[in-house]
């Protein structure tokens, strides 16, 4: 058996490695802060992430993406964290869930401590056993990147160009 | 529209960019990879090959049952909402697609990168029915935006340069861009594309797998864009051949193992995205061409070619891609996996170009991650353009005048004439002929062709004594001089027959024997190839002794390339496979049956050498590959190490006659390596590979001596062994 905290640090060094950037805190008040730290505007933050906070910016409902287009700092969650990729894994069945995490600039996306699994392989077993949350499923690592320039890598192409895991302790 | 082969040819060895911007991409790609590959094998304790064994066999396993595979996807696919609909051709898919969007009034498609979407020339098709379709790729974008195609599967702009790119961008946007400031044209797509996203009625994206126990699609990507196209417009098509079809999560789970370690050399992309059906409120159309994909399965050499997984790591390691890219080394589809697939998604035409350019050498085979035998399905299809016409003449005449045992040693009669004649007026120098060539022939020297044969040499001496007695001691061993050793290097096979003698045994040169086969098989002219074999075999088959020979192109060919000549002639079959039997690399022999003892050679104090190891046997993992190591044993001397050393040097049987400029470039590449190793002298085990580096290597100018490494074995024989 992997211990807890092995675990986490496997999924930080993985994290790491993807350019991806952690934080850990013991509450979704201290992720409010930490979130609304990193921006000058309000986080935006999904509805799955709401249910949880109860404050931050709703994407709207009849144009989500519009809405929240390039806004500097988004909050949402993880169904469950991958320690060997540093992978995260967003469940997102339609695009007002997703408008978070496609197009804020700094995304934070927070993950129980609990919640994070060895292996990719136990990822997708989960994603096999819920057929509800495969109809639109991401496993995220790291911010978006290109290297279609000279090889020349490039963090923040399209989708957010920094991103940090929140996990909560 | 795509240009004719010999245009595309010329354009890419007169871009003086290209080689060495790809020789960077594929030497840092090589070494990431192959630590990310060390690392998974560490963490599943197991080695690559047994991973890509197991799941090239869900492939095959799949592929085996494709329909019922497709019909449980479809089923699973619908009841999540989404439209499956399985077309045969290219024609077909590019109707329903525009079929859909006139229905639904959407003239604008925004897409995700997908192989088959250029497979069938959708965007063109497209813009003929007045639907515009923008690609969203950042590197797709740019290519799209200067008019040109990907040249990678993975790295589609991976031949562009930042300056140009700078230039397109600046013209799309409007505004001036610093070409050393890559983060900031990057960031450019975001603005140059967002209104594209939202404007667009349909998005369109490919599917690295198609999960058919939920009906659910699974694309890898790095940029996050195709999320985006998938989430603002109102329908979403997915167009995938129908090789994608897997039957589980776990499957998928073993793929992602595999696929962006191979591809980017990334232990995952950054976005794995998973799709089950159509949104709340939108449409999913997924398109499942088969586009000759059927046919392809039941040929027996070319089926396993649908397993791949579109990694491009064949492209990453083949030495002719390195020189002349993607446009040129492929179709459509680029790298080693376009010269087998253009001849069925496209047609043998559009296959015959490139095929050409490769040079057997085999890597590809050694780093794709489904195992397919790329090198063989090849020259399988190098076969079907060569007996559809699509050889130039003067090969024809070449290789019928090669076959031609009588022909052939006429020239090289002729030819040792002129040679003792250039000799006598001083033209010779370290062995080559000076002549004044032509540029694009002046990278290689002619070498001087000896006045006598191999077999004259060792018909005319005593036999080597005996140092140390072997398992092979007092049997008699044929020797293999191959027809080009023969001729042009007759101390090397003197020498192997000294090697022989050496551990005990006798050496006969059986007569007749002329040439394997090889030339004319690597040249897809398999009746000539048959022609020469039998001859071969004729002349290896008076005794049943075993064989022996310094030619180890010739081992291979005789064990892998004459069971597929003879195929369809089962008893010339069993007398070629009785031969192959037989037939053991000098190296190997000198390692097996006619093992000689290590330290058993002297040492000269002075000399380094390294040894570049044919790539073929490298690449094989044949017996005997491992020159350095027994020269090491047998002389107590320490090879100097050599970077790239199992690299091709770019011989490549005619491809280095057939296309000059990518034979220089490879051996430019090799001739560098060695150069910077410092040695003064260079081993090496294969007699085509040995004349190509001496002739590259004085043709540049270079100080080191080439020497096949039975010359420098034989060479340090004591001269008073114990009696
Ligand atoms: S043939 Fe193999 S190496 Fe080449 S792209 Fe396909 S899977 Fe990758």
């Amino acid at each position: 058996m992997i211990s807890a905290s092995d675990r986490t640090s496997r999924f930080q060094e993985s994290l790491v490695a993807a350019q991806g950037e952690i934080a850990y805190l013991d509450s979704w008040d201290e992720l409010w802060d930490f979130a609304a730290s990193l921006g000058d505007d309000t986080p935006v933050v999904s509805p799955a992430a709401h249910g949880f906070l109860r404050r931050g910016d709703l994407p709207d409902a009849e144009d989500p993406l519009r809405s929240i287009a390039d806004r500097s700092v988004g909050i949402t969650v993880a169904a469950l964290g991958v320690a060997e990729t540093g992978s995260l894994l967003l469940v997102e069945r339609a695009p007002v869930d997703r408008a978070v995490s496609l197009l804020t600039r700094h995304l934070v996306i927070a993950v129980g401590q609990d919640d994070i699994v060895d292996e990719l392989a136990e990822g997708f077993r989960w994603l096999a056993d819920q057929p509800r949350a495969a109809a639109y499923a991401t496993f995220v690592t790291g911010p978006s990147r290109t290297a279609d320039i000279e090889r020349s890598l490039t963090i923040g192409v399209q989708g957010p160009s920094r991103l940090t895991a929140a996990v909560l302790t | 529209m795509i240009a004719e082969f010999t245009e595309r040819y010329r354009r890419a060895v007169n871009d003086p960019d290209l080689r060495p911007r790809l020789l960077a991409f594929q030497r840092s790609w090589r070494e990431s990879r192959d630590a990310q590959v060390a690392l998974l094998e560490q963490r599943t304790e197991r080695s690559f090959d047994e991973l890509r064994r197991d799941f090239a066999e869900v492939k095959d396993a799949t592929l085996d049952r494709i329909d019922d595979y497709i019909a449980e996807f479809r089923a699973n696919a619908e009841a999540a909402g989404a439209t499956v609909v399985e077309l045969t051709t290219a024609e077909e898919a590019v109707e329903y697609i525009a079929g859909v969007c006139k229905a639904r009034g959407i003239d604008l498609v925004v897409k995700s990168k997908s192989m088959v979407s250029e497979e069938i020339e959708l965007n063109d098709e497209l813009a003929e029915r007045g639907i515009t379709a923008i690609e969203t790729d950042l590197g797709e974008w740019l290519l799209q935006l200067a008019e040109q195609r990907p040249s990678h599967l993975v790295m589609p702009a991976i031949h562009q340069k930042r300056q140009y790119v700078a230039e397109i961008l600046g013209e799309e946007l409007g505004r001036e861009f610093d070409p050393d400031d890559i983060p900031a044209m990057v960031a450019s797509a975001r603005e140059g594309l967002r209104r594209h996203y939202l404007a667009a009625g349909t998005g369109l994206t490919g599917a690295n797998a198609l999960v058919a126990e939920t009906g659910s699609i699974m694309v890898v990507t790095n940029e996050g864009n195709m999320r985006l196209a998938t989430s603002l417009p109102d329908v979403h098509f997915v167009t995938a051949g129908i090789e994608k079809l897997i039957p589980t999560w776990a499957d998928a789970e073993r793929q992602l193992q595999l696929l962006p370690r191979s591809a980017t050399a990334q232990t995952l992309s950054t976005y794995t995205t998973c799709i089950t059906g159509a949104q709340p409120g939108k449409e999913m159309h997924i398109i499942l061409l088969d586009n000759g994909r059927r046919e392809m399965r039941l040929d027996d050499t070319i089926g396993a070619a649908l397993r791949c997984i579109r990694c491009g790591a064949c492209a990453n390691v083949c030495p002719p891609y390195q020189v002349v890219g993607g446009h040129t080394f492929g179709h459509i589809y680029t790298g080693a996996i376009g010269l087998v697939n253009t001849a069925f998604h496209h047609d043998v035409e559009a296959a015959a170009g490139p095929q050409g350019l490769c040079v057997s050498c085999g890597a590809c085979e050694t780093v794709c991650p489904v195992a397919i035998p790329l090198p063989r399905q090849i020259l399988q299809i190098r076969r079907r353009t060569t007996e559809s016409g699509h050889a130039p003449r003067w090969e024809r005449w070449l290789l019928r005048a090669w076959s031609a045992p009588q022909l052939f040693r006429a020239a090289m009669k002729l030819g040792a004439v002129a040679s003792t004649l250039a000799r006598a007026v001083g033209l010779v120098r370290r062995d080559h002929i000076r002549l004044p060539l032509p540029r694009r022939l002046n990278w290689r020297s002619i070498p001087a062709i000896p006045s006598q044969t191999g077999s004259d040499l060792i018909d005319n001496r005593q036999p080597q004594p005996t140092l140390e007695s072997t398992p092979a001691s007092g049997t008699t061993v044929d020797l293999f001089a191959q027809c080009l050793a023969n001729r042009l290097m007759p101390d090397t096979v003197d020498a192997s027959a000294r090697l022989i003698e050496a551990g005990g045994a006798n050496v006969n040169v059986p007569p007749n024997q002329h040439c394997c086969g090889l030339p004319a098989f690597d040249a897809g002219d398999w009746e000539t190839a048959r022609r020469m074999a039998r001859a071969a075999i004729d002349a290896l088959s008076r005794a049943d002794h075993r064989i022996v020979t310094p030619a180890t192109s010739c081992v291979i060919s005789m064990r892998d390339h004459w069971p597929q000549l003879f195929r369809d002639e089962p008893q010339t079959l069993s007398r070629a496979n009785a031969v192959a039997d037989r037939v053991h690399d000098l190296a190997a022999w000198l390692d097996g049956p006619g093992r000689l003892p290590d330290g058993c050679l002297e040492q000269e104090e002075s000399g380094s050498w390294t040894a570049h190891r044919f790539c073929q046997s490298s690449n094989r993992g044949e017996p005997g590959a491992r020159i350095d190591l027994l020269v090491e044993r047998l002389t107590g001397e320490t090879s100097l190490p050599l970077e790239e050393a199992e690299v091709c040097c770019g011989f490549g049987g005619l491809t280095s006659i057939a296309a000059p400029e990518v034979g220089e470039g490879i051996i430019e590449r090799k001739l560098e390596c060695i150069m910077a190793s410092g040695c003064e002298t260079l081993l090496t085990n294969n007699p085509g590979c040995a004349l190509h580096l001496r002739a590259g290597a004085v043709a540049r100018g270079a100080s080191h001596n080439t020497q096949h490494y039975a010359d420098f074995l034989a060479s340090r024989l004591p001269d008073d062994p114990p009696s």
